[in-house]
């Protein structure tokens, strides 16, 4: 048989029933991604190309300052047209890479990034030259210097292990110029030292603090987006297929489509071999459960599968699945407390103590009848229990949150949270 | 959505508190490192200046994690603390304790304003710690004019740069904000949209009931079944996915080379059961119709009626050790039935777990959906009869 002659359809890589087996849990999540990548292209340069304009003008306020320095030097420095030079080649490769960025968008061309560097070097080297004689690089270096923090104008350009690196070069190079300048007895001058030290932290700093501006902005997007996404499930239908279930179903007829024509095209050989045929038996078996079973889940369980952030730390039981009952106003309050309940982690900043991230579980129900509920109502207990949510660290909006749900009581429950909620619904059998 | 927009506030106010962090300890630790070096002040000043240092230190920890007010109010005394020290016992000082102070004074210190320009109490609190900061620096170099000026000079220009950054980082949230809404928007319609897929594709059960029959085929390697049967069953079906696929009304199957697009909610009966003969004629099983063929049902009946019968006539073919099958479809004013007849081994329906036969589930499961019902005669040797029954809408 030739290798053409075997059908090629993706695996499906997820049970597509309500029931999350093996690793469906990563599929759910490369799922919820791909539906991200819809807004990804937008995402790189969400607000980032903002801030890049910001880093600009600190940059160019550092460079005029540094400029006036050196001119007020001039007298001072054995070689003042090195220096010189070196301000010319800063100031070319600032406006070249201030320009460039605003013609390529989002992201410097590593070819260009490349030559920002050596341009960087070249006026590091410059500049260095031009006050060897002087003995103290750290009192006289202005190019340098400035050269350093050029790197800040490509935060928002290139990832940021790449403007740590840069970052991590340039302070390396002027340890070891400052090491090899040093007169005699330096080491314990405290001038001198500190005079290198301030330095060296005017050249780092900057380009450290706007990478972890940066990353906090590009994180901030990110969950934004995430939960703007999920909030289109507060105005879904009492039961949904979900996206994921679609999109399963959508894959599942295609490669349906695919075998079947590859059969009656004559590119698959009658009979089928054991390996063909067994993929249409597992394609089957998958139509099967999809068709027959259905998916019918509530907005708040696709909420959960489809986001990261809640994926992560949320658990629902709704056995019954009355979240559907819930109208958009109560959904808005569920999803925003879950939201900020477990957004609100230390850690979400700090992956590396991701350990003790705090959980939160949502119980829906069961109704218990009877009870002080208006007519052509019933009541749906809700219960968030959490842990790692002390009571006095519990934001202020959860509670505003929970108030659109329903009538609600708070306690602690192992050292955490927990709240209770009647949630007064539609009766489902009068519609 | 003034409560998406809390979210992001939030978020944006824990952005600040962080970045503040980071700015504020680094050039602390700076300053704290030329503080530090032998010689650059007296050691009551070192001694006065170092827990000064751990206050400021662990205060810019603190505004990283809470957003009370306090936290930059600690390092801001503590901070001037150390500058003021310098001042009051140090003066004029040493180059390594300028710089220590200027670090302070202009980097370290200003940091908090990143979280004082929300409201008006914590701008209050910018203004003030800028002018304390910029007056104690000036103290602290006033035996030298000059140097007090460039030093106070500098701290203006590091409260103003925190500043600025703080306000940018505010002004670009509201902009992402509403970018962000506009794709939350756009993702809400395709959720409708992906809903409706979902709900036209699980619809449209007639046509996978035939893939799926199709599909079963193939998993037994089509044994049984001529090839060219096969690859023209084959490839109805999967022109039927195509044009679901490509958005066209769920067709019903007819015979080959046509398929008309229902457009009322009614079908009659006829046009269907003559594809499922068609296909069951292709797998090497007779099937004759009597009866009436024109009976218009809803399409839920009709979809759950065939179902049911393509079942019945798929148990016939595999099991019965025939070739031949009759189905008889009878109607009055509330029932429509079919009689599935065959002459083959038939069973023992004591013996048969009918769960295990697909019966229970498949026919009776989808009949009762519809409002229907369906119930099976057999004994050895003498074939099988199944009656199906659904109400005429």
């Amino acid at each position: 048989m030739s290798k053409s002659d075997t059908i090629q359809f993706s695996q499906p890589e997820e049970n597509t029933l309500g029931v999350v087996v093996g690793n469906a849990r990563r599929a759910v999540q490369s799922t919820a991604r791909r539906l991200g990548r819809a807004a990804s292209a937008h995402r790189a340069s969400l607000g980032t190309a903002f801030l890049g304009l910001g880093a600009v003008i600190v940059v160019g306020l550092r460079a005029v300052y540094g400029l006036i320095w050196f001119v007020g030097q001039w007298e001072v420095y054995p070689e003042p047209f090195a220096a010189l030079a070196a301000w010319i080649v800063l100031a070319a490769v600032l406006v070249g890479a201030i320009v460039m960025s605003r013609v390529t968008g989002d992201r410097l061309p590593d070819w260009m990034f490349g030559l920002f560097l050596a341009g960087l070097a070249i006026a590091f080297a410059l500049d260095v030259i031009a006050i060897w004689e002087l003995r103290d690089i750290g009192g006289h270096a202005t190019a340098a210097v400035t050269a350093g923090m050029a790197l800040l104008v490509l935060v928002a350009l290139r990832g940021s292990v790449e403007i740590l690196a840069a970052t991590a070069i340039v302070a390396l190079a002027l340890l070891v110029v400052m090491f090899l300048d040093a007169p005699l007895g330096a080491f314990g001058d405290a001038t001198w030292i500190a005079t290198q030290v301030t330095a060296i932290a005017g050249a780092v700093l900057p380009p450290l603090i706007g990478v972890v501006i940066v990353e906090g902005f590009r994180r901030m997007v990110q969950v934004e987006l995430d939960r703007v996404l999920v909030q289109s499930t507060v105005s879904a239908p009492r039961f949904a297929v979900g996206m994921l279930a679609s999109e399963e179903l959508a894959r599942l007829d295609l490669a349906a489509e695919e075998l079947l024509d590859a059969v009656a095209t004559k590119k698959t050989n009658l009979p089928l071999t054991p390996k063909n045929a067994s993929v249409a038996a597992q394609l089957a078996t998958e139509l099967r459960l999809h068709l027959i079973e259905g998916r019918r889940e509530t907005w708040l369980y696709h909420a959960v599968s489809e986001s990261e952030q809640l994926g992560k730390s949320v658990t629902l039981s709704d056995k019954s699945s009355l979240a559907g009952l819930l109208d958009p106003t109560q959904r808005d309050g569920l999803l925003s407390a879950a939201w900020l309940l477990v957004a609100d982690v230390p850690s979400a900043a700090n992956p590396r103590r991701r350990g003790a991230t705090r959980t939160v579980n949502l119980q829906i129900g069961p109704v218990v009848p009877g009870g002080d509920v208006p007519d052509h109502k019933i009541a749906v207990p809700i219960t968030i229990t959490t842990t790692g949510v002390p009571r006095n660290r519990v934001d202020s909006g959860v509670w505003d949150a929970i108030g659109r749900i329903g009538r609600y009581s708070d306690s602690t429950q192992d050292g955490s949270l927990r709240v209770d909620i009647d949630c007064i619904v539609d009766n489902p059998a009068d519609q | 959505m003034t409560h998406s927009m809390d979210l992001i506030s939030k978020e944006r106010d824990r952005l600040l508190q962080r970045s503040a962090r980071v700015y504020g300890l680094g050039f602390t630790a700076v300053s704290a490192v030329c503080f530090a070096l032998p010689g650059a002040v007296p050691i009551p000043v070192l001694l006065i200046g170092s827990p000064l240092y751990v206050i400021l230190a662990a205060a810019l920890v603190a505004v990283g994690l809470s957003r009370a007010i306090w936290w930059p109010i600690i390092a801001l005394v503590a901070g001037l603390g150390v500058v003021a020290t310098v001042a009051l016992l140090a003066a004029p000082p040493t180059v390594a304790a300028s710089l220590a102070v200027l670090n302070l004074a202009a980097a370290g210190i200003p940091s908090i304003a990143l979280v004082l320009t929300t409201t008006l109490p914590r701008l209050l609190l910018l203004g003030v710690g800028a002018l304390a900061s910029v007056a104690t620096i000036v103290a602290a170099e006033i035996a030298e004019p000059p140097q007090a000026l460039r030093a106070g000079g500098t701290a203006l220009v590091g409260w103003g740069l925190a500043a600025l950054v703080a306000v940018w980082i505010n002004a670009g949230v509201p902009q992402v904000a509403k970018r962000i809404a506009s794709i939350g928007r756009a993702h809400r319609a395709e959720r409708q949209a992906s809903e409706l897929e979902a709900q036209r594709r699980q619809g449209a059960r007639l046509l996978h009931d035939t893939v799926l029959a199709t599909l079963t085929l193939l998993a037994h390697s089509g044994v049984g079944v001529k090839p060219d049967a096969l690859r023209q069953q084959a490839a109805d079906d999967a022109r039927l996915l195509r044009q679901l696929r490509l958005g066209q009304a769920p067709a019903t199957p007819t015979e080959t080379g046509s398929v008309p697009v229902i457009t009322t909610d009614e079908t009659v009966l006829g046009t269907t059961l003559e594809s499922v003969k068609q296909r069951f004629g292709r797998m090497g099983l007779t099937v004759s119709w009597h009866g009436t063929g024109q009976v218009l049902l809803p399409s839920e009946v009709l979809d759950a009626f065939l179902l049911a019968l393509a079942e019945c006539l798929e148990n016939v073919r595999r099991h019965s050790g025939v070739t031949e099958a009759h189905v008889t479809i009878t109607d009055d004013d509330k029932m429509v039935r079919a009689l599935v007849t065959d002459a083959g081994v038939g069973f023992d329906i004591s013996d048969i777990d009918e769960a295990k036969l697909g019966f229970a589930e498949s026919v009776v499961g989808r009949l009762r959906e519809v409002g229907g019902n369906a119930r099976l005669f057999s004994a050895p040797g003498s074939g099988t009869t199944v009656a199906l029954e659904v109400p005429r809408g």
